[in-house]
């Protein structure tokens, strides 16, 4: 069981910290544009929606890269070490960790590197301009990855069915909200079409096109006792993580 | 949590030089151009970002029947929108809405991560990524927002919406009183990332 999975409901967290900046260092931009960059010239583009011509983009970048590979690294991380990196810092750690794993760069150039601006060095690279590479991934960011799809696949339930919310086994990620795990709902609506995620997530179930559901939870059959009053509670959920006799006939 | 922001001088200084080494690096091997990382930024700044969010409700406010289409369909009722091209983009591929009311208050989270409606709200500012919110918002969503300055009766529905699959959700705050005869882009100043997301309502007018 990951910590991550299960961050609903946890107690003894003290007050929320209302900032409202989206960046709190300069730095944290310049790893932010990188992860957009890296989402937008992701090999799986090819076969989106968009069908983006990711092959002929003229990078060195070779790799798939999604929101579920850097969700999987936030996931890993030990769940103390979570809580005590910032949001950005997380992502550094995990950006820079996947090049490196990934042979694009060495462990030792990226330490020697940092060193070296510590020591007051400019970075010596050479300027690369292209903008095919760029228009790419502004592309990306006009036209977007459609989770959704056409398909045969029947829904199993409709909008007002008593459902149970499955204990699925997940492994390194996931999509079903730990606090939600055996409680029962009600399905307030059906979304139109199927969805896919960015990768299988094994035995948790996601990956191949299944219907999205909008669920709708009593919060004390969640929290119990600790529910505060007049609340509700909804989730999007796939269909996977779901069971129980539709009630249609 | 109270020293989130607080960290030794030096844990940022060694940060800040490690992204410009990997930035570097990048633009040496020929994986990002010397432009990406700019451009992106550019981006956001000019075109995706919570001010096309704010246009949107400030029309909403102002003529019924295009708020009665937003809420049916929130990407054919943006794309009605003089924006630029691409708002139902990245992270907004599929979008919802959820109206507050007099006796309806809404407040969006995301459990798992940080999921965001990009194109309407630009990126999510730190208190929605803070693992803290996550985690209590769902399961204490009336000490949350009082502990951000809204309080609400008890005979006031909250409801939370927890982002979990790829539709992200935003709030139609309700319209401040005092406002009548305002122009839409005068609303529109009223409207902040915080209204849209539930934690906090609209500026009341100056």
């Amino acid at each position: 069981m990951k910590l991550q999975h299960h961050l609903g409901g946890l107690e003894g967290l003290g007050p929320v910290n209302f900032e409202t900046r989206v960046f709190v260092e300069p730095w944290e931009q310049r790893i932010f544009g990188i992860h957009v960059a890296m989402m937008g010239m992701s090999l799986h583009l090819s076969d989106s929606v968009a069908k983006y011509p990711i092959e002929k983009l003229p990078t060195a970048f070779k790799s798939t890269w999604t929101w579920a590979d850097l969700r999987k690294g936030a996931e890993a991380m030990n769940p103390f070490d979570y809580f005590k990196y910032r949001y950005y810092e997380k992502w550094l750690g995990g950006i820079s960790g996947f090049f490196v794993s990934q042979g694009y760069i060495s462990q030792k150039e990226l330490d020697a590197r940092t060193a070296a601006i510590l020591e007051g060095e400019k970075p010596s690279a050479s300027p690369l301009m292209n903008d095919e590479i760029d228009r790419q991934i502004i592309e990306y960011l006009r036209v977007g990855d459609q989770g959704g799809r056409e398909g045969e696949r029947k829904p199993k339930y409709a909008a007002g069915d008593s459902l149970t919310v499955k204990d699925v086994a997940s492994v390194d990620h996931t999509r079903l909200p730990g606090h939600l795990r055996g409680k029962a709902g009600v399905v307030e609506k059906l979304y139109p079409g199927l969805y896919v995620y960015f990768c299988s997530t094994g035995p948790d179930g996601l990956g191949d096109p299944m219907p999205v559901y909008q669920m709708r939870f009593d919060p004390k059959e969640i929290w119990g006792d600790l529910a505060e009053p007049n609340s509700t509670v909804y989730a999007d959920l796939y269909e996977t993580y779901l069971e129980g006799e539709p009630t249609r006939c | 949590m109270s020293q989130q922001f607080a960290y030794p001088e030096d844990r940022e200084t060694y940060n800040a030089a490690k992204v410009r080494a990997l930035e570097s690096l990048l633009i040496e091997k020929g994986i990002i151009t010397s432009e990406t990382v700019d451009k992106v930024l550019n981006y956001f700044e000019k075109e995706m970002g919570p001010f096309n969010g704010a246009k949107l409700v400030a029309k909403a406010w102002a003529d019924p029947a295009f708020k009665a289409r937003l809420l049916a369909d929130a990407p054919a009722a943006i794309a009605e929108m003089n924006f630029p091209r691409g708002m139902t983009g990245a992270e907004g591929e599929n979008m919802e809405v959820a109206e507050n009311t007099p006796s309806v208050h809404n407040l969006v989270v995301c459990t798992l991560c940080s999921c965001y409606p990009w194109p309407i709200l630009g990126l999510p500012p730190y208190w929605y990524k803070d693992p803290t919110f996550r985690a209590r918002a769902i399961r204490e969503p009336r000490a949350v927002l009082a502990e951000f300055g809204l309080t609400f009766d008890e005979s006031v529905k909250i409801r939370v919406w927890d982002s979990s699959a790829q539709i992200r959700w935003f709030v139609l705050p309700e319209r401040p009183a005092g406002t009548d005869g305002m122009s839409e882009s005068e609303l529109a100043a009223l409207v902040t990332p915080e209204s849209m997301m539930g934690s906090a309502k609209a500026k009341d007018p100056a």
